[in-house]
């Protein structure tokens, strides 16, 4: 008895050393990606600022009122954010690629699911970024137009522009991601068709007079203000 | 060396008929068949009354009409009724028509007049309005010193009522005269003249893709002159006669364009005016300018609520233009009363420069820097008009030359805020 | 004997102007005469021209170059005596060359025997022969013509102790042709000449010829009465006789000179001849295009006269104030050179003696519909003295060849009535007839050629014009067209290269046959018909379809 405890205990012992044997190579080669990955990552890093700062990026986000926002999120500067972005991408894909050395059961087909995700979460990104940019623009130009045209509220026309765009744009980054496709395209349309109906009722039946009185106060201020107007040249 | 690719095989043959000539005439039209008539006739007659022996032609540049603009001006009869013995002017004098493009560009319009002044060596030309009620002797005004005294630049010097031309007053005169150095009043008008060095010189940098130059060329034309060493001059024309009401662009628009070109005008010769001091006038020919009286306006009080509202609706769009102590002196002076309201004269200068330097850094988009003076200038206005009302024609005058001088004062203020990184 | 053949000679003839005085002297003293100028007929049948304009050669004080008449019927004996102009006459003919002679209607000299005799006494038979008043009050406010030395039409007779009437110069009294003793005696000296041979009159400033009171005394309808009875009575006499009208007028004013054909044959188109000068220094066609287009239609049988220069200034009278002070800037910057309203230079000269220039002023004479007249000299380029007082500095001696006295005379060259042109430029020894007679290429030379080819096709003298209006306005384009014949002649009136396009579609299809080096060009077509011109070129295609 004691013989064959002896031997199981050999034998256990033997196969965790061939287990760790076997699994350090892939342990070293994973630390050898991971660390190559490193350095590609702060090498990409380093091009993308330089090539980033070069195109002036940050000025054009500043301009865009992207800048602001980040800065609200208490995040640093569009292109801080793009190169670290890019960093932690590819560190994150050399990750992923070393993980998948390991051949750990289970795990590699999460982590080619997590690459095949990578190019859309990057397109998610740009579609959000965009239109955080768009929105920003468009709702102060709105705002702009409505102050110069003297209009009642001008800040719930830049609003709802600004809110409209930020809708849309979260749409279309869920469904690049492919999240929850259906849900998002239902609850987009009832949400933007109930915002466009709600304005319809609002003029049409609730608001009859007062639509009236605004359209006709707006297309008569504008004849009234250029008559009124001095020559200004 | 001309541009050729924006001339038509027809436009070219017309300009190969017409040969070298001395002076050039060009009517940027569109839709203007009722009009265009007068301002032929009258070029015609300006023609045979002072340039009988020159070498002259008329130019029609059309931005797409489609009420036969063009068509009245080639049907239109030259010759004066009555004339039956001997001839009326020595010379053939061509009308020459060309469509530049399917809508109305003056910057286009322009860039053809200069490419056809180029290739018939044009020694002075002149752009007229078709819808100004044009005088013969306005003609040769704007042509004469070019054509006889070297002048590169003419601008126009008018005759204006009270409260006529508040934007150019309060604005553009001062900051451009400050800024540039040169004491010429209408940078920005409807009539101008130029020479044919000056034509070629502008023909030859490609900036015709910048809506700023396209919006308000003349100005672009009069810093050129300025900023190359070229002389410059102003040309006394007559009244100013007012638009017909409604018609034109609105104040948002015309401020866009001229203030816009302005700024654009500050960036782009940023090299020439940094170092000049002071200000020098210019020749003019004829009489000064002058001002009439005029029955105060309609209260503008609309102007200092739209002021007001906008103080308060763009504050952060104002905080990204303005410096702060500006904007808290702006926000403050909103909450004043109506009938106490003052836009001082330095708080206005400061304003105006920090925008520019804004502008010139993109600190968000560039329309929009122009679309949030628009209130601001309003207030201004409302300002100035409560100030002014009663004033004498002297009193204005000389606020104005104080105004000028104000800028004048402030203008390394501007070289500061240009070149500061926030 | 006269020439009988064609009625309408005129028309067909290229008519050289020359004063016998100033062609070829004979006789060694220093003026020229009729023998010497039948000695030169050869010279000038070879130039091509087929009628000769004989300036006065009458008897006369010589006080207004032979202007101022003295005796009507006979020949100036420093010129030769009628039988010498007889014998000129015969010579002319026999080449085929028809003779112009002047008749001055409207005055005469003061010592013609008729003023003599009108002044001698009120009550003299021929008193009513001029125009006599006892103030000068009458035909108040009618235009002094020789402004430069006259100060009134009237002058103060002291024999007769009255004024006479007198629209040139005071020595020149005015006929008065309301009597008809006058008329006939003006109609016997026509006939004396007739009978003679002579081919034609130029009758000198006809529109003077009648005065009423509160008009300006020029046109009158009884001056064209005039003219009428003497044509009537030329046409019935002598058929084939030509009269040609010095009238300075408007061609609107002219016209009635031609009436209904049984006025004048021929008239001058004053008008015309500064415009031709204005439209090469302007470079513009405009002032040609304008007179023509203001010159009426005249009776088939009549015919304008169009000439460059003459013995006379370039007059601008018949123009505006502002071309008058242009003409005057342009060519005449030197006051020397202005006299009474008028250039008194020659074309060289004022062409600056540029040959291009020249020849396409030559060119227009020649191709504009009208009888062209070339003066003496023209042809070799001759220049002028603007120093030598009154008109004469365009009179000088013909420059034959660049020896004594440049051929002219064997005189002494002090006796000669005039200097000879010696300046470097334009003397006799550059400029004259035997040197450019040696070269092909010379102005003589090409002259000739072009005289040649214009006799060679009546489309030039008899052919209807239709201008072409190119919208290049450097070019002055035209076709001529008689009958099946057709010329385009196209002119660049500028100093510098010229593309011009041609509307010519109603002559498709035709072939342009250039009428010098006679080479085809490109087949008339669809298209706008494209040609370059180097400065001041010309061109005269004749149109062949074939």
């Amino acid at each position: 008895m004691k013989d064959t405890i002896v031997q199981g205990l050999q034998q256990a012992y033997l196969n965790l050393f061939h287990m760790i044997a076997e699994f350090l190579p892939r342990l070293v080669v994973m630390l050898v990606i991971i660390l190559s990955g490193l350095l590609v990552a702060y090498a990409l890093k380093y091009v993308v600022r330089a090539v980033l700062r070069l195109t002036k990026l940050d000025r054009l986000s500043e301009e865009a009122g992207a800048s602001r926002v980040l800065r609200m999120a208490a995040l640093p500067s569009m292109t801080e954010v793009l190169s670290r972005s890019v960093f932690w991408i590819t560190l994150l894909g050399f990750i992923l690629v070393g993980i998948s050395i390991l051949n750990i059961a289970g795990l590699q087909e999460q982590i080619s699911r997590l690459l095949r995700l990578l190019p859309e979460i990057v397109v998610a990104m740009l579609i959000l970024f965009l239109g955080l940019v768009i929105a920003n623009f468009l709702s102060r130009a709105a705002l702009l137009a409505a102050v110069n045209a003297g209009y009642a509220s001008p800040k719930m026309a830049s609003w709802s522009i600004r809110f409209g765009i930020w809708i849309l744009a979260i749409a279309m980054a869920l469904d690049e991601l492919g999240v929850a496709r259906q849900t998002v395209i239902a609850a987009f349309s009832i949400v933007f068709g109930a915002f466009m109906l709600g304005l319809a009722i609002a003029f049409g039946l609730g608001g009859q007079g007062l639509a009236r009185s605004f359209l006709e106060r707006s297309l008569g201020e504008k004849k009234d203000d250029k008559t009124n107007e001095l020559q200004p040249l | 060396m001309a541009e050729d690719i924006l001339l038509g095989d027809d436009f070219l043959r017309q300009l190969m008929s017409v040969g070298e000539v001395d002076l050039l005439v060009a009517i940027p039209t569109y839709n203007n068949a009722g009009t265009v008539a007068q301002a032929i006739q009258a070029i015609e007659d300006s023609y045979q009354q002072n340039f009988v022996r020159d070498r002259v032609v008329i130019l029609n540049v059309d931005g797409g009409s489609t009420d036969h603009t063009t068509e009245t001006i080639l049907n239109m009869n030259g010759r004066k009724a009555g004339a039956h013995r001997g001839i009326t002017s020595l010379r053939t004098v061509h009308r020459v028509t060309t469509q530049y493009g399917r809508t109305p560009s003056q910057g286009m319009a322009l860039r053809t007049v200069l490419a056809a002044a180029d290739l018939l060596r044009a020694r002075s030309c002149a752009i007229v309005s078709p819808a100004t009620t044009l005088d013969s002797s306005w003609i040769a005004s704007l042509l004469r010193p070019a054509y006889r005294q070297d002048f590169a630049f003419v601008a126009p010097l008018y005759t204006r009522t009270k409260f006529q031309g508040l934007l150019a007053r309060n604005l553009l005169y001062p900051m451009s005269r400050a800024v540039f150095g040169l004491r010429i009043r209408e940078m920005y008008s409807d009539e101008w003249g130029f020479s044919g060095r000056l034509a070629t010189q502008c023909l030859d940098q490609n900036l015709w893709g910048d809506e700023a130059v396209r919006a308000r060329p003349e100005a672009w034309m009069a810093v050129t002159a300025i900023c190359s060493g070229m002389k410059c001059c102003q040309s006394f024309l007559g009244p100013k006669a007012p638009p017909p009401a409604g018609s034109g662009p609105d104040i948002v628009e015309t401020i866009r364009q001229t203030v816009g070109n302005l700024f654009w005008c500050f960036e782009t010769f940023q090299d020439h005016w940094m170092d000049r001091t002071g200000t020098e006038a210019v020749p003019t020919f004829g009489s000064d300018h002058e001002l009439t009286a005029e029955d105060a306006p309609a209260s503008q009080e609309k102007s200092f609520e739209l002021f007001r509202i906008a103080v308060k609706q763009l504050d952060d769009i104002l905080s990204s233009i303005l410096r702060p102590d500006t904007l808290s002196q702006i926000r403050k002076i909103a909450g004043v009363e109506a009938g106490k309201f003052r836009f001082e004269a330095e708080l206005w200068v400061r304003t105006l420069y920090e925008f520019a330097a804004s502008y010139h850094r993109t600190v968000i988009a560039r329309d929009h820097i122009l679309q949030a003076l628009v209130p601001l200038y309003r207030g201004q206005l409302y300002s100035f008009l409560q100030e002014h009302r009663a004033s004498s024609l002297e009193e204005m005058e000389a606020d104005s030359e104080a105004l000028c001088l104000e800028f004048e004062r402030h203008k390394p203020y501007l070289i500061e805020r240009w070149k500061a990184k926030n | 004997m006269a020439l009988q053949d064609d009625n309408l000679w005129y028309k067909d003839a290229v008519i050289y102007q020359l004063h016998v005085r100033t062609f070829c002297d004979s006789d060694g003293n220093g003026i020229g005469d009729f023998r010497g100028l039948t000695n030169k007929l050869d010279y000038l049948q070879e130039l091509g021209i087929n009628a000769i304009w004989l300036l006065p050669f009458y008897p006369s004080p010589l006080r207004d170059d032979g202007y101022d008449i003295s005796d009507y019927t006979s020949v100036n004996p420093t010129y030769g005596t009628i039988d010498d102009f007889k014998t000129f006459l015969a010579a002319a003919h026999s080449r085929r060359i028809r003779v112009i002679t002047e008749l001055v209607l409207n005055h005469t000299s003061d010592q013609h025997p008729w003023f003599q005799e009108a002044r001698s006494s009120r009550e003299n038979p021929k008193r009513d022969w001029y125009v006599w008043s006892d103030t000068d009050n009458k035909y108040h406010g009618v235009r002094i013509i020789f402004l430069d030395t006259e100060m009134s039409n009237w002058a103060w007779d002291p024999i007769s102790k009255s004024y006479y009437w007198h629209r040139f110069f005071s020595h020149q009294p005015d006929l008065n042709f309301d009597n008809p003793a006058v008329r006939e005696a003006m109609w016997d000296v026509m006939k004396f000449w007739c009978d003679i041979g002579v081919d034609g009159f130029r009758l000198d400033a006809v529109p003077y010829l009648v005065e009423r009171e509160g008009t300006s005394c020029e046109n009158l309808p009884e001056t064209h009465g005039v003219i009428r009875e003497l044509r009537k009575r030329l046409d019935s006499a002598y058929p084939g006789k030509m009269l040609l009208a010095e009238a300075n007028q408007w061609p609107a004013d002219v016209r009635d000179y031609f009436g209904n054909a049984d006025e004048f044959h021929m008239a001058f188109h004053f008008p015309l001849m500064p415009r031709m000068f204005m439209a090469v220094k302007l470079e513009d066609r405009k002032p040609i295009i304008e007179i023509l287009e203001q010159t009426p239609q005249i009776p088939d049988t009549c015919q304008w006269c169009i000439f460059l220069r003459n013995h006379d200034e370039l007059t601008l009278e018949m123009v505006t104030d502002i071309e008058r002070d242009y003409m005057y800037d342009a060519f005449a910057n030197d006051k020397a050179m202005r006299i009474n309203l008028g250039i008194r230079r020659r074309l060289a000269p004022m062409m600056e003696n540029d040959r291009r220039r020249i020849e396409l002023l030559n060119g227009l004479l020649l191709s504009m519909p009208g009888t062209p007249i070339i003066y003496y000299g023209d042809e070799i380029g001759m220049g002028d003295n603007i120093y030598l007082g009154d008109r004469n500095g365009v009179r000088t001696p013909m420059q034959w060849n660049g020896g004594w006295n440049a051929g002219f005379s064997s005189a002494d060259p002090e006796r000669l009535y005039s200097p000879l042109i010696s300046n470097p430029v334009y003397g006799y020894q550059s400029i004259n007839v035997d040197s450019q007679r040696r070269s092909e290429h010379s102005l003589l030379s090409w002259t000739k050629s072009v005289i040649q080819t214009r006799n060679s096709f009546q489309v030039f003298s008899r052919g209807s014009i239709e201008f072409l209006s190119p919208s290049n306005h450097r070019v002055l384009a035209y076709v001529r067209q008689l009958g099946e014949e057709k010329v385009l002649v196209v002119n660049n009136l500028s100093s510098s290269a010229q593309a011009v396009e041609l509307n010519l579609q109603s002559y498709k299809g035709h072939i342009p046959i250039e009428m010098f080096g006679r080479n085809l060009f490109p087949r008339i077509g669809e298209l706008p018909y494209l040609l370059t011109l180097a400065p001041y070129q010309f061109f005269w295609f004749r149109l062949r379809r074939i």
